[in-house]
């Protein structure tokens, strides 16, 4: 039996098989960790480009709790719906991108992250992102829309 | 035939109903609607319940144009799922709850922006909020929350009795 198969037979998957409410409570809380983590990032990146200027980039950037705590919601959510539907999920060619595009995201806010902290006392506190940084900003709304897009196709590819 | 039956027999609804890319999609864009909406008016909403208080107040009503962005995708996806399905829909209170819930988020939106845009420089920019401010936002939030919920429930179990 591989692996897929085992995290099917799991005490995790049976509770999400038998009990009613659980998948649609867990799909409620995957919602609303994507309203933390990509509508608390779109805020940030949206800053960056230029919107709402008088909004600090140095307080936006203080979002970023709000965008891990909806990461962390959503890792914790999507893998036990994944442990569930394993056979499913862990071969569809739309959630293996997901998981990529998610990864490629991770690395390109660890970019963002080293750039604030090194322009904290230059383009941070003036309030105007220089064009590296907002070409990171772009990157990240495109990567993120990818990731809710794939999200959505898993369901039907 | 009643207008549900009419309107979800319309070449639109056939088309979303069974083109296969059409849902989705629309699904996509709602679930991205949704994040902004809920990122930009959460944010706001946030601020008058004393978060982040040296954030500027007026200068958040600058994101009104995202949160609106967001809402306009989501009423025209949401309307384009639902004519697909029109009959379904508009007998489930679930969708029912959900659709009342934006009701009222979008009545306490309005009121709550024309409070403190309209203030901001005195002295409700000032302390971000005064008490009905506050309670405008906290049942704003917890609006959008719970009509974010009856969404999702309304996928398994359309006809929920609460």
């Amino acid at each position: 039996m591989g692996i897929l198969q085992w995290l099917e037979t799991t005490a995790v998957a049976d509770a999400v098989r038998t009990i009613p409410w659980l998948y649609p409570a867990l799909e409620s809380a995957h919602y609303i960790g994507i309203a933390c983590l990509v509508g608390g990032i779109m805020l940030i990146d949206l800053r960056l480009l230029g919107v709402a200027k008088k909004l600090s980039i140095d307080l936006m950037v203080t979002l970023l709790p709000w965008v891990w705590a909806g990461f962390v919601i959503n890792a914790i959510t999507g893998g036990i719906i994944f442990i569930y539907g394993a056979t499913n999920f862990g071969t569809s060619s739309a959630f293996l991108l997901k998981m990529l595009l998610i990864v490629i995201a991770g690395i390109n806010a660890f970019i963002f992250e080293r750039m604030a902290r090194s322009g904290r006392h230059s383009w941070v506190l003036a309030g105007a992102a220089p064009a590296p940084v907002k070409a990171v900003a772009t990157f990240s709304l495109i990567l993120w829309i990818g990731v809710v897009t794939t999200g959505r196709w898993m369901a039907y590819v | 035939m009643g207008f549900l039956e009419w309107l979800q027999n319309t070449p639109l609804a056939i088309f979303v109903a069974e083109t296969l890319w059409a849902y989705p999609l629309l699904e996509t864009l709602h679930t991205l609607g949704m994040a902004m909406l809920l990122g930009a008016l959460g944010l706001i909403n946030l601020r008058v319940l004393g978060y982040k208080p040296a954030l500027s107040l007026i200068g958040t009503k600058d994101l009104l144009p995202v949160a609106w962005i967001g809402f306009t995708i989501n009423a025209v996806s949401g309307l384009l799922l639902f004519t697909s399905d029109a009959v379904s829909f508009f007998s489930s209170n679930t969708f029912r709850v959900k659709i009342t819930l934006i009701a009222l988020a979008g009545i306490n939106a309005a009121i709550l922006s024309r409070r403190i845009y309209a203030e901001a420089g005195g002295a409700v920019s000032a302390g971000g909020g005064d008490t009905p401010n506050k309670l405008l936002a906290g049942s704003s939030l917890v609006f959008w929350v719970v009509a974010v919920i009856c969404g999702r429930i309304y996928a398994y179990y359309p006809f929920y009795s609460f």
